[in-house]
């Protein structure tokens, strides 16, 4: 895991010239802060103080914030406390199938360094090394009032542009996958086609591609169905061990 | 998506096909999933597909101190975190020959059963929730941060409180505290029958709810059930009564039961609990003044504290079944091996395999949450 430095011209297609354009983009972005679809993904204990937040008591919705249930319509990813590696992999998946533009947001110590499983065999420590945070909610756990601070914290960020994220995953891939492979072993894929979309976007950049890109291509097979994890018959016979 | 990931996958001549419930699904109980083997829409085959949460508890107990492990123990479940503390600290003063005085151990009471209410309340909302009825979960978690407020001003946390520690409690009692406490369970008391109306008596639960799910009392024994879920077979087992710890022998309070042991009869026990335990804290709050003394007893320097060698087995009632921490200390500052005995590890594994086959697939939420199962307890 090394760090590759990249520039980052975030703040080139921030402002475009055009003074038509950026009164368009004033308004996309306006828009897009004003009604996000959020993904809880309850990863961890955090989870437990969304309902709260969501509920009439503090409501969320007042703010335009609605939970989803697919990711590809949703905005934010919010993942709520600590990740198991297990739970990663479904994260990262989750992530890739999200439309873009899209935000994660961490909730808890936990997603910040590992918080009070730092020694823990099983959890991942830092998620931001394996996704594009855009915001930290930290605490152990947040309130919901903290939670509903964040979501205005990242609302202004949306609007003056500076949530950026998931073109910071387009731009530096290379370096995500790296940290990805090294935690999941060589042969991790996901169905997306993130180079791909990076070119689409027009954000494919020195670090796009690399070596653990090379890396992906060597070992990439094409999806297979899923074993039947079950015989025909009903039977609880275990035929082939279809995850992990 | 890469164009070659869209293939068609063969599939034998048949109405079977398998798919994935969870874990990110919004009507799973967390982060838990299940492979369900489905003929049209009713499950023939389910398979429980835990370790979304795991963090290795057990493990990590291993390398902290006795005392640094009261922080760790109320994250193993989340909806009812009480119960850990006070067992995890039931059995160090076990270990310890440790007494613990009067007032902590009404104090502890109290808190249980606080936690309770919370957890039920929190469970009712989930279970309306997955029978499509919103506004009990609205209400059921409002309730319920009417408690988490009591719990914040009785302990700075509103979730996590840490507040049991081998030895007694950490502190007293704000001033002023009993009265709210009564309050707030007149409120919740007077509350009742709204959610009679809304959701114990809807014919949409009750029809729904009705033989979803069922097991017999032998069934249940066999599986290693415990708590509401065994008494809605019709047995009245309840540690609380059976082998009572704190002072819960001086309570005066009954075991609800009900005969047929499905989804409707296991929340309804539930709701039966809510009132006992409405009651349990009224007798609290009555007798918590006449006894006086210290909420602590005398503990040794926490960061050098060597317990003396042995093991230990001691169990609580929790929100969702008999709690149990099998200790063992080789006399070092640290334990040398935990096992936490939690309920939800049966009732998410094999029970909700059992349960969930014969069922149709909108009903397996509803069976879920009628277990009242709790992950992050079955992963550990
Ligand atoms: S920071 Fe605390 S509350 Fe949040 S996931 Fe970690 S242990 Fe749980």
């Amino acid at each position: 895991m090394k760090e590759i430095d990249i520039p980052i011209e975030a703040s080139v297609d921030r402002n475009r010239t055009n003074p038509l354009a950026r009164v368009f983009d004033e308004l996309v972005r306006f828009c897009r802060s004003r009604s996000m679809f959020m993904l809880h993904y309850c990863t961890g204990c955090g989870a437990i103080e969304l309902p709260p937040a969501m509920t009439s008591r503090f409501d969320m919705e007042r703010l335009g914030i609605q939970p989803m249930v697919t990711p590809r319509q949703a905005d934010i990813l919010l993942i709520t406390g600590y990740v198991s590696i297990k739970t990663l992999k479904r994260v990262i998946l989750t992530y890739e199938q999200m439309g873009s533009p899209k935000y994660v947001i961490g909730i808890c110590s936990c997603t910040v360094n590992g918080g009070m499983y730092w020694q823990s065999y099983a959890t991942a420590k830092q998620l931001d090394q394996y996704l594009p945070v855009d915001l930290y909610i930290a605490g152990c756990m947040p309130r919901p009032e903290a939670v509903l601070e964040g979501m205005r914290k990242l609302m202004d960020r949306i609007r003056s542009g500076e949530a950026d994220g998931w073109k910071d995953y387009y731009r530096r891939y290379d370096w995500y996958l790296g940290n990805q492979q090294h935690l999941f072993g060589d042969d991790w894929q996901t169905p997306a086609d993130v180079i791909g979309e990076a070119s689409h976007y027009d954000l494919a950049g020195p670090g796009t591609e690399g070596e653990h890109t090379r890396l992906l291509q060597q070992c990439q097979k094409p999806l297979e169905p899923q074993q039947t994890f079950f015989q025909i018959g009903g039977s609880l016979e275990v035929k082939g061990e279809s995850h992990e | 998506m890469r164009p070659e990931n869209y293939q068609a996958i063969s599939h034998p001549p048949s109405n079977e096909y398998e798919l994935n419930f969870g874990p990110n699904h919004p009507g799973i109980e967390g982060n838990y999933a299940l492979k369900v083997k489905l003929h049209g829409d009713v499950v023939v085959a389910a398979r429980a597909d835990g370790g979304y949460l795991h963090r290795g508890f057990e493990k990590l107990m291993e390398g902290r101190l006795w005392i640094q492990n009261i922080a760790l123990v109320p994250r193993i479940c989340v909806p009812d975190p009480v119960p850990m503390e006070v067992c995890y600290s039931m059995a160090v003063e076990a270990l310890n020959d440790m007494e613990v005085p009067e007032r902590a151990q009404w104090l502890r009471v109290l808190q249980l059963e606080l936690s309770r209410i919370a957890a039920h309340l929190f469970t009712f909302g989930g279970h309306a929730a997955t029978t499509g009825m919103y506004t009990t979960m609205y209400w059921g978690v409002a309730d319920r941060d009417q408690i988490l407020d009591l719990f914040e001003e009785w302990t700075g946390g509103r979730v996590y409180h840490i507040y049991n520690i081998p030895g007694g409690v950490r502190r007293d009692i704000p001033a002023g505290f009993l009265d709210r406490v009564s309050h707030t369970m007149d409120y919740i008391e007077s509350r009742l029958p709204d959610y009679d109306n809304l959701f114990f008596t809807n014919q949409v639960f009750v029809d729904r709810a009705r033989d979803t799910g069922p097991m017999n009392q032998q069934q249940a024994l066999e599986w290693g059930v415990t708590g509401p879920n065994l008494r809605a077979t019709g047995l009245a087992f309840d540690v609380r009564r059976d082998d009572p710890y704190l002072v819960y022998d001086q309570i005066d309070f009954d075991i609800p039961t009900e005969a047929p042991g499905d989804a409707w009869a296991r929340t309804l026990v539930r709701r039966q609990e809510l009132k006992q335990s409405i009651h349990i804290v009224r007798q609290v709050v009555e007798k918590l003044p006449s006894v006086s003394g210290p909420v602590r007893t005398r503990i040794p320097n926490p960061l050098a504290w060597n317990v003396p060698p042995g093991e230990t087995y001691t169990r609580v009632e929790s929100s969702k079944g008999e709690l149990g921490y099998y200790v063992v200390s080789d006399g070092g500052d640290k334990p040398h091996r935990v096992h936490v005995r939690g309920p939800s590890s049966m009732h998410a594994v094999q029970v909700l395999e059992q349960l969930a086959v014969g069922a149709r697939l909108e009903d397996v939420a509803q069976i879920m949450f009628s277990l009242d199962a709790c992950p992050p307890e079955v992963d550990r």
